[in-house]
């Protein structure tokens, strides 16, 4: 590394800890946003010290699941790594967690960089880090007022992804079409995954699908069986278009409610039984390219198994709290695609359920908040029993909620997230669970208030 | 009672969460004891006449609207054009807005035809008009107001005749020049402001009801519902709107 690089690599030290010890949050962007206004390709210059290189996860869904189980499963191979691991997923959040967790150790140098990637941001990572694999997960609408329209970022993808020679590997989620028509004519290796049964298939394509049309011919996709949103085995009645063939897949899969779900795992270095402890057909999927971005690393195909079983989810994701003799359960759901998953889970559980949604609009969130009504909350008819909606947008999720006509028992609206959930474990008795499913910023609202009063940790501290 | 919404390219031209219009359309007919039927018309469908008493149509990505716009210009335009001259109603929404106008010109490749619902015109911009909006307007002679979200690239120009749907407190509207936000032409409404645009504007939802009823019921008026939640929610999105601009 070139002495200036290193200045900056400790000037970038010394701003983290000032913004940790002022309370102003964890340091996980500011410090390499300074950096990167000095020293553009300051990352470039830091990670082409990794030996292993780098690799890079994006998708609209799962980013920060998939790298957590990357990153559990490589501590487990004795892999040293540097992660980006509290989601801050710019450039700016990759030059910081160089910055914070390198520095520790300039020493003892680090063996691999693993990033998750704003899919926005993956043109602009790839050319900074050369990737030695990249993993696309799915594609949604998220934030359409940030990325413009999917088509459009679809082919941004494809072009930075030719870019890369024959040493790299692209990961794709071939049940997402738009996500493996990427994979098309690389000159890098492609590895698909996906999920080879159709018994959790839906009836028909849910409100949240977007990329319903074959991305060569325009022609409207047949689908077999649909798993969730667009994700699901599908053809082109037209030009012949079809799901790839499957590298890593679940060919039988169980959900259990919150506690996760059993699946049969074939991979090319076998197959395996597993439990994965998170909750959700996309938990599968996150499972699925989490175990291909380990093999292609040349992980042992045990060790991944291993330690999928003993993970525990990423701050926010799904996370269990236990508020004197109560439970809160919180469950991200930052697009239509994820809140879907949500309500099918929630749908699931036998008793009446009482919960929060707490909808922000910041611009992490997204400012149009008109998504929620691509979410399919009349999927929740007779389930709900208390609703708060809470929020910077509590109103407009009141009216989700209102015009879902769910015959919803008590229906009230609480801005205050804080006062939202307190009130919520109000009503509810001992040992009963409680739901709080917030957007982004609404998540970490939430947790910032539960850390204020211990019941949660910070998470930088993580 | 009972209206026929016709929800024109349902899977195409959804991008917004645009169904949500649907929904709340539908609803508060249900709710008043109004029997609602919703009908999909797809590429390829021809519409019959006066088996409808409210078109809607969303917006799409670009690919979409491509391939709406001849099938909308060839199977379905003249009909729609004729049904709205004799009392149907309409609401179109970005996309939707645009093809029913008079054309879209888009910065490269072909000129789509619109069905000239509204004396309009569209060219692609290069900047894209993204944020919350708030309007004025007037509807059936009373004042009020209207907010919602936008996010588009086309500049929509009204004709001298033509009436925009309200005038621009905060954002862009139909071009960013002029102040004007959408089009009114009998009872067909274009706007910009997408998705969720009804539910938290339900003055506008109950003019496109009335209107709709007007038609085939003569003479029958509909009773107020409990607004409050709707309301709220209409004066919080001013407020924001507000304060992000």
């Amino acid at each position: 590394m070139k002495t200036k690089t290193k200045i900056w690599m400790i000037v970038g030290k010394i701003i983290g800890g000032i913004v940790r010890s002022t309370k102003a949050g964890g340091g996980t962007t500011l410090p390499g946003k300074i950096i990167r206004y000095f020293r553009p390709h300051f990352v470039r210059e830091v990670v082409s010290g990794l030996n292993i290189g780098c690799v890079l996860v994006t998708g609209t869904n799962g980013k920060t699941t998939t790298a957590a189980l990357i990153a559990s499963t490589l501590k487990r191979a004795n892999i040293s790594f540097v992660h980006n691991r509290t989601g801050a997923n710019l450039l700016s959040g990759i030059a910081s967690a160089l910055v914070r967790e390198k520095i520790r150790e300039l020493k003892r140098s680090k063996e691999l960089g693993l990033f998750e990637v704003d899919e926005a941001t993956l043109p602009e990572a790839i050319e900074e880090t050369n990737p030695r694999v990249v993993l696309i997960n799915n594609l949604f609408r998220d934030q359409l007022d940030r990325y413009g329209e999917l088509d459009t970022l679809a082919k941004k993808l494809k072009m930075s992804l030719e870019k890369l020679g024959v040493g790299s590997t692209v990961i794709l989620n071939a049940d997402d079409p738009l996500v493996s028509s990427i994979g098309s004519n690389l000159r890098c290796r492609v590895i698909h995954f996906g999920i080879n049964t159709d018994i959790y298939s839906l009836e028909g394509l849910e409100h949240a699908a977007d990329s319903k049309h074959c991305s060569n011919c325009d022609t409207r996709l047949e689908y077999r069986y649909h798993i969730f949103g667009h994700l699901g085995d599908y053809r082109c009645p037209k030009c012949g278009a079809k799901r790839p063939p499957l590298d890593v897949s679940a060919e039988s899969v169980e959900l259990k409610s919150f506690e996760g779900s059993k699946c049969l795992i074939k991979t090319p270095a076998g197959a395996v039984e597993i439990s994965i402890p998170l909750p959700g057909l996309y938990n599968v999927y996150n499972t699925l390219g989490a175990a291909a971005v380990c093999l292609t690393l040349g992980v042992d195909l045990r060790v991944i198994t291993n330690s999928i079983e003993k993970f525990k989810a990423a701050f926010g994701r799904v996370e269990s709290i236990e508020i004197e003799g109560r439970k809160l359960v919180m469950i991200l759901a930052k697009n239509p695609a994820g809140f879907n998953e949500v309500i099918r889970t929630l749908s699931n559980l036998d008793a009446k359920l009482n919960v929060v949604f707490a909808l922000n609009d910041n611009i992490a969130d997204g400012r149009d908040v008109s998504w929620i009504w691509d979410v399919d909350f009349e999927n929740l008819k007779g389930k709900l029993s208390n609703v708060i909606c809470a929020g910077i947008r509590a109103w407009d999720m009141a009216l989700r909620v209102k015009y879902a006509d769910t015959g919803v028992d008590c229906l009230s609206i609480e801005p205050e997230i804080g006062t939202a959930m307190e009130r919520l474990l109000c009503t509810a008795g001992k040992n009963e669970t409680v739901y709080i499913v917030p957007t982004y910023t609404a998540m970490l609202e939430a947790r910032r208030i539960l850390s204020k009063k211990g019941y949660v940790t910070p998470y930088w501290e993580e | 009672m009972k209206l026929v919404i016709c929800h024109l390219y349902p899977d195409l031209m959804n991008i917004y969460g645009d169904r949500g219009n649907v929904i709340a359309l539908a609803k508060r007919c249900l709710w008043r004891g109004i029997d609602v039927e919703v009908k999909s018309l797809g590429l390829g469908d021809k519409v019959e006449p006066g088996a409808y008493d409210i078109f809607f149509m969303g917006g799409g990505q670009d690919k979409e609207q491509v391939m709406v716009s001849h099938d909308l210009y060839e199977t379905k335009g003249e009909t729609i054009r004729r049904e709205i001259e004799q009392g149907a109603c309409a609401l179109v929404i970005c996309g939707g807005y645009q093809l029913f106008g008079n054309f879209y010109r888009p910065a490269e490749g072909e000129e789509l035809p619109g069905i000239g619902v509204f004396d309009a015109y569209t060219i692609a911009g290069s900047k894209r008009f993204i944020g919350n909006v708030f309007v004025e307007t007037c509807l059936d002679g009373r004042k009020t107001t209207v907010v919602g979200f936008e996010n588009h690239s086309g500049k929509t120009y009204l004709g001298k005749n033509e009436r925009p749907l309200g005038e621009i407190i905060v954002g862009y509207g139909n071009n960013g020049e002029d102040k004007t936000e959408g089009a009114v032409h009998l009872g067909a409404i274009g706007t910009y402001l997408h998705g969720s645009l009804l539910p938290k504007n339900p003055e506008l939802a109950d003019f496109l009801i009335r209107k709709a009823l007007k038609r085939t019921y003569p003479g029958r008026d509909i009773e107020a519902l409990d607004d409050s939640v709707e309301n709220l929610a209409h004066k919080h999105a001013i407020k924001r709107a507000k304060k992000t601009h």
